[in-house]
């Protein structure tokens, strides 16, 4: 086995891939519970080091390798393969995911304690398929595999916001998910196709030589990307397809850690990173994604202003981050906008484990009923703070630097428009965080309240710190987004792209502004939250009902789909069935009235004879 | 006009008109009547059709025997219900189109077809040609009409048999 | 008098005959239409044999004759047997075979 990256990258890919099959086999094994969980952990844990090594030999890469076998065969080569295809950015990006993976998988070991072991069997087989399939996304080297794993990366997320399935609300959650983004998928699968029709193959090395060399077809092309980019809309929360990703919530806390924080969500930016060499070609596209991009990102900021729930409030700062993300991409620069997913993976998977721990402690996620948990958590309370400080953007950790960088390049694009949205954005996101930081580690303690948020599996009991199997991976990322952080300092990044010399002290104040605002109102109490409230009242009031969005969707349900299937019934019932029916009936009464010449009578058919007899004659007579 | 044609004329007036009569007459027993002296008229065209031993069968079978038996049936059936048996017609105008549809085509067909000229000369006497066919041409047919006129008797006597 | 005469004296009886069968409400009454109709026949056949010139014709005949006896002394008795059992001799009341 050589230790080229592309083999040690296969290996990073396969290995969940067994333990899935081993799990979904040997249902004894499965049902035990730990025992099953010990196996996938064991290959999250081989398939990190597998990646890093992969990860450490990117740097001997000159261009991109590939590892393909032939799935598809074509007289004139392979009409789709599968493989491996080994780059700067699939390297660090199967880190990431690795990374996430194996450590959501231990937190879960403690987080999930109390679950019977065949559920916890059923968790582990179900989060080894995940990994399975968003490395294959991220390694894929062509648009099909990338499609199936997008799809199947879709079918697990479904079956973990599902996990308590027998939670109504939780069942629903998966259903909303699923088909939200398979809407979005539809779009992607329609630009795949498209494409190949253009280009004649669903390689992206070879697409990508064509499409620096000019030999891509202008005409369609940007109906094509902006159907790839419906497919990344629905994955990645963008305005409209975002519904789904408040409700997704109702899974386990380490489930929205790694799917709708890390990496699910973000495969969608992946997409647009991996063929940002097309959509180059595409203006007029890129600057849709980069509206829509700000648009999602200030409203995602402000629904999360209003929130109690504590996962909510951080689900709608994933969708914010994922809007600055597309802005980015929007704007031009898809390197800054992956340089942000990529520390967005790591500190947003902090903060929903740190609130796991919190929940899984108090008991419930109302952050209203919660307080003063420094006290009792302090370790909790010091890595929340750690990620809370990443995502406010404070300089010196990890979050900072990238979202500055994402503001420069949306600067330097052109978009000022949507720079305007993603500061105020930035305002309110320190704004909100640190609101649900004061509320929730500071101020006077809360009665201890009933397990009633979404998903807490634990006791009413006095709050305390998470045990060691799941503090571990939340010092491991609190550590990582400090490192990151102060390294990027440190190593000052090179831009392709100018920053303007009053980027960084903005992007500073925006955020001490929005703490101090935080601070003022919810730990002093000297901003009354009510007068914030009443300020802003319209607002607050459409951002409690989710700007409706959720309410247009059920609209065009009800008014569109439901009248088009009850138009399309009454049509199967009147006149499909209609016709048979007059037909039959016909029949009927047709044969009751022919019925009617039968009269049992003799002399009635001696006149059928005779009339018979008259025809014959005439017949013979005329016609022959 | 000949003697030929003046008994033709005369005989088919007989014919037409007691056949007539046969179907329009109220009475039934009148009909019968009408039919005996129709079937004598047939017997007189057979004599000018030189076919002399079928006209004397015709009278002695048809308007002997025939008429005979009907006369009984009617008078056993008479007695059986007490009371003259009412007969009149039914749908007589449909009827009466549909028989004259049936003659019309019937006449439109004689009248173009093309048939033979005069009669061809034929001898004298028939009737031991006749046998002479009966006998040796046609001796299987004689021999099952004689079977079929023993079955139809047996069969009258069953259907006919007192009720016990 | 030629051979068309006789042809259509006997489409004429014949049709009288068939229009008897047709309208008459008395079995024997229609009865007697269907002796009229093979009398009818009977003409024809022996007209069509003298105009050809040989006997076949007429030996038909006398076959047709007798049969024609043996047919209405059986009918009779038909008709005998219904009205034993059906007290009717009316053919409009035969109808068990109406569908």
């Amino acid at each position: 086995m050589t230790s080229h990256p592309v083999v040690l990258a296969l290996w990073a890919w396969l290995l969940p891939a067994g333990a899935f099959l081993v799990l979904a086999l040997a249902a004894p094994l499965r049902r035990s519970g730990r025992p099953a969980a010990y196996v996938s952990v064991l290959t999250a844990l081989t398939a990190l080091a597998a990646s890093l090594a992969a990860w450490q030999g990117a740097a001997t890469l000159t261009e991109p390798a590939t590892l393909l076998w032939t799935w598809i065969p074509q007289h004139d080569g392979p009409l789709a393969t599968v493989g491996v295809l080994a780059d700067a950015d699939s390297l660090v990006m199967l880190v990431l995911v690795a990374l996430v993976a194996c450590l959501v998988q231990v937190y879960s070991l403690g987080y999930l304690d109390h679950e019977e072991p065949a559920a916890l069997g059923r968790y582990y087989l179900y989060q080894s398929l995940f990994a399975f399939s968003m490395m294959g996304l991220v390694l894929a080297p062509n648009f099909v595999q990338l499609f199936i794993c997008w799809e199947l990366v879709g079918l697990c997320s479904y079956l973990l916001i599902g996990f308590w399935y027998r939670k109504p609300a939780a069942a629903r959650a998966a259903v909303k998910a699923f088909w939200t983004t398979k809407a979005g998928d539809v779009g992607l699968l329609i630009g795949i196709v498209l494409l190949w029709r253009q280009v004649g193959t669903f390689e992206f090395g070879a697409i990508r030589v064509m499409a620096e060399a000019g030999a891509v077809p202008l005409a369609g092309l940007s109906l094509i990307t902006f159907c790839l980019y419906l497919g990344a809309a629905g994955k990645s929360a963008q305005f409209p397809l975002h519904v789904w990703l408040p409700d997704a919530m109702e899974g386990p806390t380490p489930v929205s850690a790694l799917i709708h924080a890390a990496t699910m969500v973000t495969a969608g930016v992946y997409l647009l990173v991996r063929t940002s060499w097309l959509f180059a070609l595409t203006p007029d596209v890129l600057l849709i994604i980069g509206w829509v991009g700000a648009g999602t990102a200030l409203m995602a900021a402000v629904l999360a202003c209003v929130q109690t729930d504590i996962k909510r409030v951080l689900a709608y700062s994933t969708v914010s981050q994922l809007g600055y993300m597309m802005t980015a991409i929007g704007a031009g620069f898809a390197a800054a906008g992956f340089l942000h997913l990529l520390t967005h993976g790591v500190f947003k998977a902090l903060l929903f484990l740190g609130a796991g721990a919190v929940i899984h402690a108090v008991g419930t996620n109302d952050i209203t009923r919660m307080g003063g948990l420094a006290r009792r958590m302090p370790q909790t309370m010091i890595v929340f703070l750690v990620g809370t400080l990443s995502l406010a953007g404070v300089p010196l950790f990890a979050g900072f630097l990238s979202k500055e960088e994402v503001l420069g390049a949306t600067w330097a694009g052109g978009l000022t428009g949507p720079f305007v949205l993603l500061v105020v954005a930035a305002f309110l996101t320190a704004f909100y965080m640190f609101r649900v930081v004061f509320l929730t580690f500071f101020g006077a303690p809360a009665t201890p309240a009933p397990a009633t948020g979404s998903g807490a599996p634990g006791a009413v009991h006095a709050p305390h710190d998470a045990p060691a199997i799941m503090s571990g991976p939340l010092w491991l990322l609190a550590a990582l987004s400090m490192v990151i952080g102060v390294l990027f300092t440190v190593t000052h990044r090179e831009t392709p792209f100018d920053m303007p010399a009053w980027l960084m002290p903005l992007a500073v104040a925006v955020s001490a502004g929005g703490i101090l605002l935080a601070w003022l109102t919810y730990q002093r109490r000297i901003v009354s939250a009510d007068a914030l409230a009443a300020a802003f009242g319209p607002i607050r009031r459409a951002a409690l009902a989710n700007f409706w969005v959720d309410a247009v969707f059920v609209a065009v349900y009800r008014v569109a789909f439901l009248s088009l299937a009850r138009f399309i019934g009454w049509v199967d019932r009147y006149i499909v069935d209609g016709v048979l029916n007059v037909l039959s009936t016909w029949t009927v009464s047709a044969g009751d009235q022919l019925r009617r010449s039968q009269t049992g009578r003799v002399q009635d058919y001696v006149y059928g004879v005779a009339l018979g007899a008259i025809v014959l004659v005439f017949w013979f007579r005329w016609l022959l | 006009m000949t003697a030929d044609v003046v008994a033709f004329w005369g005989l088919a007036v007989l014919l037409v008109g007691s056949a007539l009569a046969v179907v329009l007459t109220r009475n039934l027993f009148h009909s019968v009547l009408w039919l005996a002296l129709a079937l004598t008229g047939t017997a007189g065209l057979f004599l000018l059709l030189e076919a002399e031993f079928l006209a004397a069968v015709q009278v002695l079978l048809y308007a002997g025997g025939v008429v005979t038996v009907v006369v009984f049936a009617i008078v056993v059936t008479e007695r059986l219900v007490g009371e003259r048996l009412s007969h009149t017609s039914r749908s007589v105008p449909l009827g009466a189109i549909t028989a004259f549809g049936l003659l019309a085509g019937l006449v439109v067909s004689i009248a173009g077809a093309p048939l033979a000229g005069p009669a061809p000369a034929m001898p004298d006497d028939l009737t031991p040609e006749l046998g002479y066919a009966v006998l040796t041409r046609h001796v299987l047919p004689f021999e099952l009409l004689g079977v079929l006129l023993l079955v139809a008797l047996l069969g009258a006597i069953y259907f006919a048999r007192p009720e016990d | 008098m030629g051979l068309e005469a006789y042809l259509f004296l006997a489409a004429t009886v014949f049709a009288i005959g068939l229009f008897g069968v047709m309208t008459r409400r008395n079995t024997v009454g229609i009865l007697l239409g269907v002796e009229l109709m093979l009398n009818a026949v009977n003409i024809n056949l022996v007209a069509f044999s003298r105009f050809q010139g040989d006997t076949l014709g007429m030996v038909f005949t006398l076959f047709a004759i007798a049969i024609t006896v043996a047919e209405v002394a059986v009918g009779l008795a038909l008709v005998i047997l219904i009205f034993r059992t059906r007290r009717t001799a009316m053919a409009d009341h035969l109808d068990l075979l109406k569908g």
